[in-house]
């Protein structure tokens, strides 16, 4: 058989696509599942970090499931939807996605820690070079930030992918989203600077447009559940 | 505007080479003449340019989870990313085989200096690591990500042409034997990378 | 089992004279973005030397084969489908490394080794010699990944595979932590040290012009 003929070529390429399509298909679907359980204890790890706990991956699963004891979605004046509670990985409040805009309503996430009840929000927003997010966890007044917790795509390690780092997220502790009960959210500002009227926190140095990333995202993804918290503010 | 910004962050801030170092083995081989140099940097921005968008339009709209949902709802659950790799480095690969041969064609001078080196851009690290981002970023559009792929290649094109000029004057200079030659041009490309790291402030 | 002289070069030489990163001058990418921590620079060397030897086995079982027209394509194919596995394997069993070597995984496809082995030795050798070959290539960049990624995570955050290693009393003393051994330029000004060392001592790799 003669190497350099043409159908030689044609039926060599072919047969080899056949082979790498098969085995990579096979491949996908034989680790899927793992694959996916990991996203899913990913998504745990952020939860808990926004509390302010680092789990690795092997212990993530349960500290979440001892800790987080409601999840649920909210509709936009921050009534529960019924039917949506449950907290496992399976349920509408772990699968909705935050841009989806024909879904049932918007994730809430409630943990229990040390008999205090603490209220965990999505949010999602565009840094840089592509989506940022992350989580914030709220007291029970609706008001007080307990933690944050902030991920990103693309941005550029050393300045805009430092909004991950501990130094950016504590100075959000203690921060308040509402002054006299009205959602002012928290500013990010540029380091030296301050703003009147609500709290802010120092953006990144040299990741001016990622820093103001974030600060779109805490007003107009955050912004979503204002009504929640103001809620909750005139309740407690 | 979005586009412009863009460009200009790709050119400055997330240079191809000095941010990521990514496109360096030719980088180094090649930069040792400015006319070779600009000839290389136009090869790959026009192979960036063209295969980035059509990378872009195949992630979105075959391989990406959900993306072949215009050929009917059945079709919602496929998850065809395990293929992107390949079907990356396909586009690349055939794309770079044209472009030789337009240049075999109509610059026969710039095919003999360049060499090996241009059927190397098929794998050179910027032009799939440029794709590979693309995936990455999720860019809102089309026009967006050929913005991306324009500055992006631009940025290597001044990368290299920067290195080519300096590494000219380099001749008369007395290097350590050790540095002679590759030692030397890392030190370069460490201070220039710093040098560019200046621009990050940029806002348009 | 003894080595014979050739197997021993075949497999060693990469290691110092004809190591990939600082002789050859392949694989140089990868090398400098994944080595801010020591983790990724390890699993990073370890996926390079999978591929390389894998790589270098399926090429060289098939060289007698391949088509000499595709023979490009071929080797692009087989390597991209090996990475992809590597990929899905990370994905499935090493989450958060995957995250933090993102495109870099994928990257390892143009890595220039790879290629570089496929066509200098896999395409002309045996399957035994070239899976060496593969080994000794991937272990002489994973060498210098391991040396960049030790230096670039102690100066630069203090810790080593993620673990405290400067003691607390030195930060108090005013010791701090290096930021600009987490960013890029220091990783090549960091291979441009080894290779000054290196040089040095075999004086028979120094380049004549600049």
């Amino acid at each position: 058989m003669n190497r350099e003929n043409s159908g030689y070529t044609i039926i060599y390429a072919s047969v080899m696509v056949i082979i790498v399509a098969l085995g990579l298909a096979f491949t996908h679907q034989v680790l899927s599942d793992r694959q996916t359980a990991n996203v899913n204890i990913d998504k745990m790890q952020q939860i808990l970090r926004s509390l302010n706990i680092d789990a690795k991956p092997a212990e993530a699963e349960e500290k979440y499931n001892d800790l987080v004891k409601n999840a649920y979605l909210i509709n936009i004046e921050g009534v529960k939807v019924e039917g949506t509670e449950g907290t496992s990985p399976f349920d509408p409040a772990f699968t909705a996605e935050l841009s989806d805009e024909n879904a049932e309503g918007l994730p809430v996430y409630e943990a229990e820690i040390d008999g205090a009840v603490r209220y965990i929000i999505p949010m999602s927003g565009a840094g840089l070079w592509g989506p940022i997010w992350g989580y914030l966890s709220v007291e029970a007044d609706g008001s007080t930030v307990y933690g944050s917790e902030f991920g990103h795509a693309g941005e550029t390690p050393g300045l805009g992918a430092e909004i991950v780092s501990p130094a950016f997220r504590n100075q959000f502790k203690g921060r308040e989203l509402l002054k006299s009960g009205v959602f002012m959210s928290i500013a990010v500002v540029k380091p030296g600077q301050s703003v009147a009227g609500r709290d802010y926190v120092d953006g990144i140095s040299g990741g001016t447009i990622t820093s103001k990333g974030v600060d779109h995202m805490l007003l107009t993804s955050v912004g979503k559940y204002k009504s929640f918290l103001m809620n909750l503010n005139a309740a407690n | 505007m979005d586009a412009i910004n863009l460009i200009v962050r790709s050119i400055f801030v997330d240079n191809m080479i000095f941010a990521y170092f990514l496109g360096m083995c030719s980088f180094l081989a090649v930069s040792k003449n400015v006319k070779t140099a600009l000839g290389l940097g136009i090869a790959v921005t026009f192979v960036l340019v063209i295969t980035l968008p059509l990378n872009y339009l195949l992630e979105n709209y075959v391989l990406k989870a959900g993306a072949l949902v215009w050929l009917g709802e059945e079709f919602a659950d496929v998850d065809l990313s395990v293929f992107s790799l390949l079907i990356f480095i396909a586009v690349i690969a055939s794309f770079t085989q044209l472009v030789e041969m337009i240049i075999e064609r109509f610059s026969p001078a710039l095919y003999n200096s360049l060499g090996i080196f241009l059927p190397l851009i098929a794998v050179n690290c910027a032009i799939l690591g440029g794709s590979l981002f693309m995936q990455q970023r999720e860019f809102a559009n089309l026009g967006l990500a050929t913005s991306y792929a324009f500055g992006s290649g631009i940025g290597w094109l001044l990368a290299i042409v920067g290195m080519a000029a300096i590494r000219e004057k380099l001749e008369y200079s007395n290097v350590p034997k050790a540095l002679k030659g590759l030692g030397i041009t890392f030190i370069i490309t460490a201070l220039m990378a710093i040098g560019f790291m200046s621009f990050s402030g940029i806002n348009i | 089992m003894a080595l014979s002289s050739k197997t021993k070069t075949v497999l060693l030489g990469p290691l110092n004279k004809n190591n990939p990163i600082i002789v050859q001058v392949l694989g140089i990418c990868s090398a400098l973005a994944v080595t801010s921590k020591l983790e990724p620079a390890i699993v990073m060397a370890i996926a390079v030397t999978i591929v390389t030897a894998f790589g270098n086995v399926i090429i060289s079982l098939l060289r007698k084969t391949i088509p000499n027209r595709i023979r490009i394509i071929v080797q692009l194919v087989v390597v991209a489908a090996l990475v992809t596995i590597v990929s899905e394997v990370l994905k499935a069993f090493a989450y958060d490394v995957n995250k933090q070597l993102s495109v870099f995984v994928g990257l390892i496809v143009t890595n220039c080794i790879l290629m570089g082995r496929l066509e200098a030795f896999a395409l002309g050798n045996g399957p035994w010699p070239s899976f060496l070959d593969g080994i000794g290539n991937g272990l002489g960049y994973g060498w210098i990944l391991v040396v960049v990624g030790f230096f670039r995570e102690l100066l630069g955050s203090g810790t080593l595979y993620g673990y405290h290693v400067i003691p607390q009393s030195f930060y108090n003393a005013g010791y701090e932590n290096n930021g600009l051994m987490m960013l890029a330029p220091m990783a090549i000004l960091l291979v441009a040290c080894i290779i000054w060392i290196h040089r040095s001592k075999n004086k028979e790799l120094q380049e004549e012009t600049n």
